[in-house]
């Protein structure tokens, strides 16, 4: 039962995750692979705050919102700037910048050790170490999650966000700012990173660089791609089914040792055949004025 | 040279645009006024300027020297969008519509970006009902209200034009910029677009048209613009441009092949 409930957050934690990613990089074709940067932004904030200041649940959220969503002014400040694949590599370049700084600054971030003892949320008397209340928090935060992003898929933010993506100055000739909606997409992305971060450093208690690797970009990528790129519900789908596709491997006798190697090889399968079938829908063609 | 028309006001104004592109010249100072409510063909061999010139007005291309004005505005450096709130209306050579949204898509995209924001913040909310069913009666006036839920890549390419057209009419512009828009569009299909033009001037919207079918647009252009290397070398009644013998030495001095004239 426990084993249960511990995938059902997982399965909260990673829509909020996913949605944030799709949403750029779905709807508006911003190949953002910042975004677990951001998301490890918001797992250290909260974990820092929490373990070193004792800040409670709030204050965390709200601080990891607001340095995750600096975090994306910056990226975005600079590389919306660039275009296209231009813009995935500016991208690619603050990721490895704030994982060197949380490898490298060892007074603030332990390094490689990672930050033990993160407590889990006070709010009012719930007990969260009971993974099942923490499972309520989890989906009130990923229900609420959904809701916006729904309003951002289907509404006039959306159709923009994806008519910039079609052909930019056709944007531009209806009046469009393109460069505000992209920005603001790429913050309202962030800004569900840096929850599910948080919420990934109070669930698991103890969080380490490795959780923020190359990998996890990768498997946020799948997800995307799997529930094909600016689909609100594909990608809900496509979350709760990577999640639980590796399970069963647990139960066969393998040693753990090959177990999380074989689950980055499984994902990397995926996305290669989903990429290799689907590249014109993923990446569409482009257009002159 | 638009001496004749002193009464109205200049609705677009150019003062000697220059544009070039690395190094090269392509824009050699043009100049020209155009009133409210004229609809003015803009002809020219291929590589004359005429697409560029289109993008110095609409903002996608930045001259390097020269001045617009639209509406008494100074508009030489805003930002495309910002001109296209002014109400400039620029449909592509090479269709800007958006082929992985539905037809009527197309059209509330464009009428969402004369509201405020909030308006059609909330998927369920009225407003989105509402736009939707003025997007449909836009449809309805070029006959794509049967297409209205189809993706718009299924369209041909006449009738992409339509679309294009009609969403500009549905962003409120007052000025339409239309480059090439029979260019790959059949025959039947042209005189749909011709219909649909005069249905602009209808509402009495000004049209600048690039074309390079000088019968077509003469049915219904009072002036026509020539355009040759990167200046415009005459500007009159279609009748006056149609016998100027720089016309003739323009196109067939430099192109005996050219037949659509
Ligand atoms: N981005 C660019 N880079 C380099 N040269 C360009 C660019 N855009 C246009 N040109 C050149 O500028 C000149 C004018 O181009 P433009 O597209 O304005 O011509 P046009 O009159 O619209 O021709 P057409 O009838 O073929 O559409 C051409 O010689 C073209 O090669
Ligand atoms: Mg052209």
């Amino acid at each position: 039962m426990d084993y249960f409930i511990h995938l059902l957050i997982l399965i909260c934690i990673y829509t909020i995750l996913a949605q944030g990613f799709n949403l750029p990089f779905g709807a508006g074709r911003l190949f953002n692979l910042a975004h677990v940067a951001v998301y490890s932004v918001g797992a250290y904030t909260t974990a820092l705050l929490s373990t070193e200041l004792g800040v409670g649940f709030w204050g965390c959220i709200a601080t990891s919102i607001l340095l995750a969503a600096t975090a994306s002014i910056l990226i975005g400040g600079i590389s919306l700037k660039l275009s296209g694949d231009y813009f995935a590599i500016g991208t690619i370049a603050f990721a490895s910048v704030v994982s060197a700084l949380e490898i490298n600054w060892k007074s603030l971030t332990k390094g490689v050790l990672g930050i033990p003892g993160i407590p889990r949320p006070d709010i009012g008397t719930i007990d969260f170490y009971q993974n099942i209340n923490f499972l309520a928090l989890a989906f009130v935060f990923m229900v609420l999650c959904q809701i916006c992003f729904y309003i951002f898929f289907n509404n006039s933010i959306g159709r923009s966000l994806k008519a910039q993506a079609e052909y930019i100055p056709g944007a531009e000739a209806l009046g469009k700012s393109t460069k505000n909606i992209k920005f603001f997409s790429f913050i309202a992305g962030s800004t569900a990173a840096s929850i599910a971060g948080s919420l990934y450093a109070y669930y698991i208690n103890y969080i380490d660089p490795s959780s923020f690797s190359l990998t996890e970009m990768i498997f946020v990528l799948t997800i995307a791609v799997v529930g094909r790129p600016g689909s609100f519900w594909g990608v809900t789908i496509s979350t709760i089914f990577l999640i639980l596709l590796p399970e069963p491997l647990r139960f066969i006798d393998i040693p753990p040792s090959i177990l999380g190697p074989m689950r980055q090889l499984l994902y990397a399968l995926i996305l290669f055949f989903v990429v290799y079938w689907k590249k014109d829908v993923i990446f569409p063609v482009e257009r002159r004025i | 040279m638009n001496t004749e028309d002193n009464k109205k006001l200049p609705i677009l104004s150019v003062q000697s645009l220059h544009f070039s592109i690395g190094g090269t010249s392509i824009l050699n100072g043009i100049e020209c006024r155009i009133f409210e409510g004229e609809t003015v063909g803009v002809i020219g061999p291929n590589g004359s300027g005429k697409t560029t010139f289109f993008n110095c007005l609409s903002g996608f291309c930045m001259p390097d020297a020269g001045e617009i004005l639209f509406k008494g505005t100074k508009i030489t450096d805003m930002p495309p969008h910002k001109r296209a709130r002014l109400g400039i209306g620029r449909v592509f050579q090479n269709f800007g519509v958006f082929k992985e949204m539905t037809v009527i898509e197309n059209v509330i995209v464009a009428i969402e970006s004369r509201e405020a924001l909030w308006r059609s913040f909330f998927p369920w909310g009225t407003q989105n009902k509402r736009n939707r069913s003025e997007a449909y009666d836009f449809l309805e006036k070029v006959g794509l209200h049967e297409k209205a839920e189809e993706k718009t890549s299924s369209l041909s390419g006449g009738q992409m034009r339509l679309l294009e057209i009609i969403r500009a009419l549905a962003f409120g512009a007052d000025l339409f910029l239309l480059d090439e828009p029979t260019a790959g569009v059949s025959p039947k299909m042209k005189d749909d677009v011709a219909k649909l033009i005069r249905l602009l001037q209808e509402e009495d919207k000004t049209i600048m048209v690039i074309e390079h079918d000088l019968n077509f647009i003469e049915g219904f252009c009072e002036r026509i613009m020539v355009i040759d290397v990167g200046r415009i070398v005459l500007d009159g009644e279609p009748d006056k441009v149609r016998r100027d013998p720089l016309l003739q030495k323009i196109y067939f001095g430099k192109d005996a092949n050219e037949k659509t004239l």
